[in-house]
Protein backbone atom coordinates (compact mmCIF):
# COMPACT_ATOMS: atom_id res chain seq x y z
CA UNK A 1 0.00 0.00 0.00
CA UNK A 2 2.67 2.48 1.09
CA UNK A 3 4.83 1.40 -1.84
CA UNK A 4 2.02 2.14 -4.28
CA UNK A 5 1.44 5.59 -2.82
CA UNK A 6 5.16 6.38 -2.96
CA UNK A 7 5.30 5.12 -6.55
CA UNK A 8 2.34 7.30 -7.49
CA UNK A 9 4.11 10.27 -5.89
CA UNK A 10 7.12 9.56 -8.10
CA UNK A 11 4.88 9.46 -11.17
CA UNK A 12 3.26 12.75 -10.14
CA UNK A 13 6.63 14.46 -9.68
CA UNK A 14 7.86 13.11 -13.02
CA UNK A 15 4.76 14.61 -14.65
CA UNK A 16 5.74 17.90 -13.03
CA UNK A 17 9.16 17.63 -14.68
CA UNK A 18 7.55 17.12 -18.05
CA UNK A 19 5.27 20.10 -17.46
CA UNK A 20 8.33 22.23 -16.74
CA UNK A 21 9.65 21.27 -20.18
CA UNK A 22 6.99 23.55 -21.60
CA UNK A 23 8.56 26.53 -19.85
CA UNK A 24 11.97 25.67 -21.32
CA UNK A 25 10.48 25.51 -24.78
CA UNK A 26 8.38 28.64 -24.36
CA UNK A 27 11.01 30.80 -22.62
CA UNK A 28 10.97 33.59 -23.56
CA UNK A 29 14.06 34.86 -21.66
CA UNK A 30 17.10 32.89 -20.59
CA UNK A 31 16.19 33.59 -16.96
CA UNK A 32 12.84 31.84 -17.41
CA UNK A 33 14.62 28.78 -18.73
CA UNK A 34 17.17 28.88 -15.92
CA UNK A 35 14.40 29.06 -13.34
CA UNK A 36 12.89 25.98 -14.96
CA UNK A 37 16.25 24.22 -14.46
CA UNK A 38 16.23 25.17 -10.78
CA UNK A 39 12.67 23.85 -10.50
CA UNK A 40 13.86 20.63 -12.09
CA UNK A 41 16.70 20.45 -9.58
CA UNK A 42 14.32 20.80 -6.63
CA UNK A 43 11.90 18.27 -8.12
CA UNK A 44 14.76 15.83 -8.69
CA UNK A 45 15.77 16.16 -5.04
CA UNK A 46 12.17 15.40 -4.01
CA UNK A 47 12.10 12.46 -6.43
CA UNK A 48 15.33 11.03 -5.06
CA UNK A 49 14.14 11.36 -1.45
CA UNK A 50 10.89 9.56 -2.24
CA UNK A 51 12.72 6.94 -4.29
CA UNK A 52 15.08 6.33 -1.37
CA UNK A 53 12.04 5.35 0.69
CA UNK A 54 10.27 3.58 -2.16
CA UNK A 55 13.21 1.44 -3.30
CA UNK A 56 14.65 1.12 0.19
CA UNK A 57 18.03 2.49 -0.84
CA UNK A 58 19.27 5.00 1.73
CA UNK A 59 22.26 6.05 -0.37
CA UNK A 60 19.91 7.84 -2.77
CA UNK A 61 19.62 10.51 -0.07
CA UNK A 62 23.32 11.24 -0.61
CA UNK A 63 22.61 11.74 -4.29
CA UNK A 64 19.86 14.19 -3.33
CA UNK A 65 22.32 16.05 -1.08
CA UNK A 66 24.74 16.32 -4.01
CA UNK A 67 22.07 17.84 -6.22
CA UNK A 68 21.27 20.47 -3.58
CA UNK A 69 24.93 21.45 -3.25
CA UNK A 70 25.75 21.46 -6.94
CA UNK A 71 22.66 23.35 -8.10
CA UNK A 72 24.40 26.48 -6.80
CA UNK A 73 27.29 26.04 -9.25
CA UNK A 74 25.05 26.05 -12.30
CA UNK A 75 23.17 29.02 -10.84
CA UNK A 76 26.36 30.99 -10.27
CA UNK A 77 27.67 30.10 -13.72
CA UNK A 78 24.40 31.43 -15.11
CA UNK A 79 24.40 34.64 -13.08
CA UNK A 80 27.38 35.84 -15.07
CA UNK A 81 25.90 35.14 -18.49
CA UNK A 82 24.87 38.24 -20.39
CA UNK A 83 21.23 39.03 -19.87
CA UNK A 84 18.79 39.35 -22.73
CA UNK A 85 18.87 43.13 -22.45
CA UNK A 86 22.57 43.10 -23.29
CA UNK A 87 22.00 41.09 -26.42
CA UNK A 88 22.17 42.92 -29.72
CA UNK B 1 4.91 -3.23 -9.36
CA UNK B 2 2.80 -1.73 -12.13
CA UNK B 3 3.67 1.73 -10.81
CA UNK B 4 7.32 0.83 -11.22
CA UNK B 5 6.76 0.02 -14.88
CA UNK B 6 5.00 3.35 -15.41
CA UNK B 7 7.97 5.19 -13.83
CA UNK B 8 10.44 3.25 -15.98
CA UNK B 9 8.45 3.98 -19.15
CA UNK B 10 8.28 7.70 -18.32
CA UNK B 11 12.02 7.89 -17.61
CA UNK B 12 12.92 5.95 -20.74
CA UNK B 13 10.66 7.91 -23.07
CA UNK B 14 11.71 11.24 -21.57
CA UNK B 15 15.39 10.33 -22.02
CA UNK B 16 14.97 9.43 -25.68
CA UNK B 17 12.82 12.49 -26.43
CA UNK B 18 15.22 14.83 -24.61
CA UNK B 19 18.32 13.44 -26.29
CA UNK B 20 16.65 13.94 -29.66
CA UNK B 21 15.81 17.54 -28.77
CA UNK B 22 19.33 18.24 -27.48
CA UNK B 23 20.97 16.91 -30.63
CA UNK B 24 18.61 18.42 -33.18
CA UNK B 25 17.90 21.74 -31.44
CA UNK B 26 19.06 25.03 -32.92
CA UNK B 27 18.73 27.42 -29.96
CA UNK B 28 21.99 27.21 -28.06
CA UNK B 29 20.91 28.29 -24.61
CA UNK B 30 17.72 26.23 -24.64
CA UNK B 31 19.70 23.15 -25.63
CA UNK B 32 22.20 23.69 -22.82
CA UNK B 33 19.28 23.85 -20.40
CA UNK B 34 17.82 20.69 -21.90
CA UNK B 35 21.20 18.98 -21.57
CA UNK B 36 21.33 19.83 -17.85
CA UNK B 37 17.83 18.37 -17.53
CA UNK B 38 19.03 15.30 -19.42
CA UNK B 39 21.74 14.86 -16.77
CA UNK B 40 19.12 15.01 -14.00
CA UNK B 41 17.03 12.33 -15.68
CA UNK B 42 20.07 10.11 -16.26
CA UNK B 43 20.89 10.34 -12.54
CA UNK B 44 17.27 9.43 -11.71
CA UNK B 45 17.48 6.48 -14.08
CA UNK B 46 20.63 5.18 -12.39
CA UNK B 47 18.88 5.58 -9.04
CA UNK B 48 15.90 3.63 -10.36
CA UNK B 49 18.22 0.91 -11.73
CA UNK B 50 19.75 0.47 -8.29
CA UNK B 51 23.15 1.95 -9.12
CA UNK B 52 23.62 4.76 -6.56
CA UNK B 53 27.36 4.98 -7.29
CA UNK B 54 26.64 5.94 -10.87
CA UNK B 55 23.81 8.23 -9.79
CA UNK B 56 26.30 10.06 -7.54
CA UNK B 57 28.83 10.42 -10.34
CA UNK B 58 26.19 11.61 -12.78
CA UNK B 59 24.82 14.09 -10.25
CA UNK B 60 28.26 15.54 -9.58
CA UNK B 61 29.63 15.63 -13.11
CA UNK B 62 26.63 15.57 -15.40
CA UNK B 63 24.33 17.95 -13.60
CA UNK B 64 26.83 20.15 -11.79
CA UNK B 65 30.13 20.53 -13.62
CA UNK B 66 29.17 19.91 -17.24
CA UNK B 67 26.26 22.33 -16.93
CA UNK B 68 28.52 25.03 -15.50
CA UNK B 69 31.15 24.33 -18.16
CA UNK B 70 28.59 24.68 -20.95
CA UNK B 71 27.20 27.91 -19.52
CA UNK B 72 30.75 29.29 -19.31
CA UNK B 73 31.40 28.24 -22.90
CA UNK B 74 28.12 29.83 -23.98
CA UNK B 75 29.22 33.01 -22.27
CA UNK B 76 32.59 33.12 -24.00
CA UNK B 77 31.16 32.28 -27.44
CA UNK B 78 29.33 35.58 -27.36
CA UNK B 79 25.80 36.68 -27.75
CA UNK B 80 25.15 36.42 -31.46
CA UNK B 81 24.51 32.69 -31.55
CA UNK B 82 21.12 32.48 -29.87
CA UNK B 83 19.06 31.35 -32.88
CA UNK B 84 21.71 30.21 -35.28
CA UNK B 85 20.35 28.51 -38.38
CA UNK B 86 21.90 25.11 -38.81
CA UNK B 87 22.64 23.85 -42.29
CA UNK B 88 21.38 20.31 -42.42
CA UNK B 89 22.51 17.59 -44.76
CA UNK B 90 19.74 14.98 -44.76
CA UNK B 91 21.67 12.44 -46.84
CA UNK B 92 24.66 12.41 -44.47
CA UNK B 93 22.36 12.36 -41.46
CA UNK B 94 20.46 9.39 -42.89
CA UNK B 95 23.66 7.39 -43.51
CA UNK B 96 24.97 8.14 -40.01
CA UNK B 97 21.59 7.31 -38.45
CA UNK B 98 21.32 3.99 -40.29
CA UNK B 99 24.90 3.02 -39.41
CA UNK B 100 24.60 3.90 -35.71
CA UNK B 101 21.16 2.32 -35.59
CA UNK B 102 22.45 -0.95 -36.97
CA UNK B 103 25.44 -0.85 -34.63
CA UNK B 104 23.13 -0.43 -31.61
CA UNK B 105 20.84 -3.18 -32.95
CA UNK B 106 23.72 -5.60 -33.48
CA UNK B 107 25.18 -4.97 -30.04
CA UNK B 108 21.73 -5.17 -28.46
CA UNK B 109 20.90 -8.46 -30.19
CA UNK B 110 24.29 -9.88 -29.25
CA UNK B 111 23.75 -8.78 -25.64
CA UNK B 112 20.34 -10.48 -25.56
CA UNK B 113 21.95 -13.73 -26.62
CA UNK B 114 24.63 -13.69 -23.91
CA UNK B 115 24.06 -16.36 -21.29
CA UNK B 116 25.06 -15.74 -17.71
CA UNK B 117 28.48 -17.25 -17.14
CA UNK B 118 28.43 -19.24 -13.88
CA UNK B 119 31.80 -17.99 -12.60
CA UNK B 120 31.50 -14.35 -13.68
CA UNK B 121 33.82 -11.73 -12.23
CA UNK B 122 30.96 -10.07 -10.31
CA UNK B 123 30.33 -13.14 -8.17
CA UNK B 124 34.04 -13.57 -7.55
CA UNK B 125 34.26 -9.95 -6.36
CA UNK B 126 31.33 -10.32 -3.96
CA UNK B 127 32.89 -13.52 -2.64
CA UNK B 128 36.34 -12.02 -2.11
CA UNK B 129 35.10 -8.65 -0.83
CA UNK B 130 34.96 -9.48 2.93
CA UNK B 131 38.69 -10.27 2.81
CA UNK B 132 39.55 -6.73 1.72
CA UNK B 133 38.00 -4.95 4.69
CA UNK B 134 35.79 -2.95 2.32
CA UNK B 135 32.03 -3.20 2.17
CA UNK B 136 31.39 -1.26 -1.03
CA UNK B 137 31.91 -3.57 -3.99
CA UNK B 138 32.51 -0.64 -6.37
CA UNK B 139 35.39 0.73 -4.29
CA UNK B 140 36.69 -2.82 -3.97
CA UNK B 141 36.79 -3.26 -7.73
CA UNK B 142 38.25 0.18 -8.37
CA UNK B 143 41.06 -0.04 -5.86
CA UNK B 144 41.73 -3.66 -4.98
CA UNK B 145 40.67 -5.92 -7.82
CA UNK B 146 41.25 -3.59 -10.78
CA UNK B 147 43.69 -1.18 -9.17
CA UNK B 148 45.90 -0.99 -12.24
CA UNK B 149 43.00 0.28 -14.36
CA UNK B 150 42.22 3.01 -11.83
CA UNK B 151 45.88 3.98 -11.66
CA UNK B 152 45.97 4.32 -15.43
CA UNK B 153 42.81 6.44 -15.25
CA UNK B 154 44.69 8.83 -13.00
CA UNK B 155 47.49 8.84 -15.57
CA UNK B 156 44.97 9.73 -18.28
CA UNK B 157 43.72 12.63 -16.19
CA UNK B 158 47.29 13.85 -15.73
CA UNK B 159 48.00 13.56 -19.45
CA UNK B 160 44.81 15.52 -20.17
CA UNK B 161 46.02 18.34 -17.94
CA UNK B 162 49.51 18.29 -19.49
CA UNK B 163 47.90 18.40 -22.93
CA UNK B 164 45.78 21.38 -21.92
CA UNK B 165 48.88 23.11 -20.53
CA UNK B 166 50.71 22.50 -23.80
CA UNK B 167 47.87 23.98 -25.81
CA UNK B 168 47.77 26.88 -23.40
CA UNK B 169 51.42 27.58 -24.27
CA UNK B 170 52.73 30.84 -22.98
CA UNK B 171 49.32 32.43 -23.18
CA UNK B 172 48.16 34.35 -20.17
CA UNK B 173 45.65 32.39 -18.10
CA UNK B 174 42.13 32.46 -19.42
CA UNK B 175 40.20 35.50 -18.34
CA UNK B 176 37.45 33.88 -16.35
CA UNK B 177 34.36 36.03 -16.53
CA UNK B 178 33.70 36.49 -12.86
CA UNK B 179 30.51 36.86 -10.95
CA UNK B 180 30.56 40.00 -8.86
CA UNK B 181 30.53 38.96 -5.24
CA UNK B 182 28.86 42.21 -4.27
CA UNK B 183 25.83 41.03 -6.17
CA UNK B 184 23.10 40.37 -3.60
CA UNK B 185 23.20 36.78 -2.36
CA UNK B 186 26.32 35.69 -4.27
CA UNK B 187 28.77 36.45 -1.46
CA UNK B 188 26.65 34.94 1.27
CA UNK B 189 25.85 31.96 -0.95
CA UNK B 190 29.58 31.33 -1.33
CA UNK B 191 30.27 31.50 2.40
CA UNK B 192 27.53 28.93 3.03
CA UNK B 193 27.96 26.60 0.08
CA UNK B 194 31.77 26.33 -0.17
CA UNK B 195 32.23 24.81 3.33
CA UNK B 196 29.28 22.49 2.72
CA UNK B 197 30.82 21.17 -0.51
CA UNK B 198 34.03 20.50 1.42
CA UNK B 199 32.08 18.58 4.07
CA UNK B 200 30.15 16.59 1.48
CA UNK B 201 33.35 15.72 -0.40
CA UNK B 202 35.06 14.41 2.73
CA UNK B 203 31.89 12.54 3.69
CA UNK B 204 31.74 10.87 0.26
CA UNK B 205 35.41 9.94 0.50
CA UNK B 206 35.06 8.34 3.93
CA UNK B 207 31.72 6.71 3.16
CA UNK B 208 33.18 5.22 -0.02
CA UNK B 209 34.60 2.18 1.76
CA UNK B 210 31.22 1.06 3.10
CA UNK B 211 28.56 2.79 1.01
CA UNK B 212 28.26 4.42 -2.41
CA UNK B 213 30.84 7.16 -2.78
CA UNK B 214 34.57 7.25 -3.22
CA UNK B 215 37.43 9.29 -4.59
CA UNK B 216 35.90 10.09 -7.98
CA UNK B 217 32.62 11.40 -6.61
CA UNK B 218 34.38 13.23 -3.79
CA UNK B 219 36.83 14.72 -6.27
CA UNK B 220 33.98 15.90 -8.48
CA UNK B 221 32.25 17.59 -5.53
CA UNK B 222 35.52 19.20 -4.46
CA UNK B 223 35.91 20.41 -8.05
CA UNK B 224 32.51 22.00 -7.58
CA UNK B 225 33.94 23.93 -4.64
CA UNK B 226 36.94 24.97 -6.73
CA UNK B 227 34.75 26.05 -9.63
CA UNK B 228 32.59 28.11 -7.27
CA UNK B 229 35.69 29.89 -5.99
CA UNK B 230 37.03 30.48 -9.50
CA UNK B 231 33.67 31.77 -10.66
CA UNK B 232 33.47 34.26 -7.82
CA UNK B 233 37.11 35.31 -8.09
CA UNK B 234 38.13 33.95 -4.68
CA UNK B 235 40.68 31.86 -6.54
CA UNK B 236 42.48 33.54 -9.44
CA UNK B 237 44.11 31.63 -12.30
CA UNK B 238 47.87 32.11 -12.68
CA UNK B 239 50.25 31.40 -15.56
CA UNK B 240 52.79 29.49 -13.48
CA UNK B 241 52.32 26.16 -11.76
CA UNK B 242 53.88 26.30 -8.33
CA UNK B 243 55.54 23.38 -6.58
CA UNK B 244 52.47 22.63 -4.47
CA UNK B 245 50.26 22.58 -7.56
CA UNK B 246 52.55 20.17 -9.38
CA UNK B 247 52.77 17.95 -6.31
CA UNK B 248 49.00 17.82 -5.84
CA UNK B 249 48.33 17.15 -9.51
CA UNK B 250 50.49 14.00 -9.48
CA UNK B 251 49.55 13.00 -5.91
CA UNK B 252 46.91 10.45 -6.92
CA UNK B 253 49.12 8.66 -9.41
CA UNK B 254 52.15 8.90 -7.12
CA UNK B 255 50.31 7.47 -4.12
CA UNK B 256 49.11 4.57 -6.24
CA UNK B 257 52.57 3.85 -7.62
CA UNK B 258 54.36 4.20 -4.28
CA UNK B 259 51.92 2.02 -2.33
CA UNK B 260 51.85 -0.54 -5.16
CA UNK B 261 55.62 -0.67 -5.52
CA UNK B 262 56.06 -0.68 -1.75
CA UNK B 263 53.89 -3.78 -1.54
CA UNK B 264 56.09 -5.33 -4.22
CA UNK B 265 59.27 -4.64 -2.24
CA UNK B 266 57.65 -5.91 0.97
CA UNK B 267 57.16 -9.31 -0.60
CA UNK B 268 53.52 -9.06 -1.70
CA UNK B 269 52.46 -9.07 -5.32
CA UNK B 270 53.02 -5.60 -6.79
CA UNK B 271 49.98 -3.32 -6.66
CA UNK B 272 48.31 -5.18 -3.79
CA UNK B 273 46.90 -2.93 -1.12
CA UNK B 274 47.93 -4.32 2.24
CA UNK B 275 45.17 -2.74 4.29
CA UNK B 276 42.35 -0.22 4.43
CA UNK B 277 44.91 2.48 5.34
CA UNK B 278 46.26 2.13 1.79
CA UNK B 279 42.75 2.54 0.40
CA UNK B 280 42.19 5.70 2.43
CA UNK B 281 45.61 7.11 1.52
CA UNK B 282 45.21 6.50 -2.21
CA UNK B 283 41.61 7.71 -2.27
CA UNK B 284 42.52 10.95 -0.46
CA UNK B 285 45.38 11.61 -2.86
CA UNK B 286 43.17 10.77 -5.83
CA UNK B 287 40.42 13.10 -4.61
CA UNK B 288 42.84 16.01 -4.29
CA UNK B 289 44.43 15.32 -7.69
CA UNK B 290 41.08 14.96 -9.43
CA UNK B 291 39.71 18.13 -7.86
CA UNK B 292 42.76 20.28 -8.61
CA UNK B 293 43.18 18.93 -12.14
CA UNK B 294 39.56 19.56 -13.07
CA UNK B 295 39.51 23.00 -11.45
CA UNK B 296 42.67 23.95 -13.37
CA UNK B 297 41.13 22.67 -16.60
CA UNK B 298 37.98 24.64 -15.85
CA UNK B 299 39.94 27.83 -15.15
CA UNK B 300 42.27 27.32 -18.13
CA UNK B 301 45.15 27.93 -15.74
CA UNK B 302 48.46 26.43 -14.69
CA UNK B 303 48.01 27.42 -11.10
CA UNK B 304 45.66 29.12 -8.72
CA UNK B 305 46.27 31.82 -6.18
CA UNK B 306 44.10 33.26 -3.50
CA UNK B 307 42.54 36.64 -3.95
CA UNK B 308 44.93 39.40 -2.99
CA UNK B 309 47.97 37.14 -2.56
Amino acid sequence: MTATVLGLAVVFLLLNLLAGLWRIGAGPTAADRMLAVLLFGSTTVALLLIMAQWLGDASLRTVALLFVVLATIVTLAFVGTPSDQERP
Amino acid sequence: MTVGIVVDMMLGLALVALSLRVVTGTALFRDIVLFILFGLLVALSWARLGAPDLALAEAAIGAGLTGALMLMAYRSIGTDTEERPVRRRPAVALVVAVLTGSLVAVIGLAALGIERVPDAAGDAVLEALPGTGLRNAVTGVLLVFRGLDTMLEMAVLLVALLGAWTVLGDARPGRVHRVDRRTPLVGSLLTVVAPITLLVAVHLLLAGTDAPGGAFQAGAVLTGCGVLMVLTGTLRPTAVAGFATRLLVVAGLAAFVLVGAGAGFAGHAPMTLTGTWAVYLIETAMMLSIALTMTLLFARARGLRGEGS
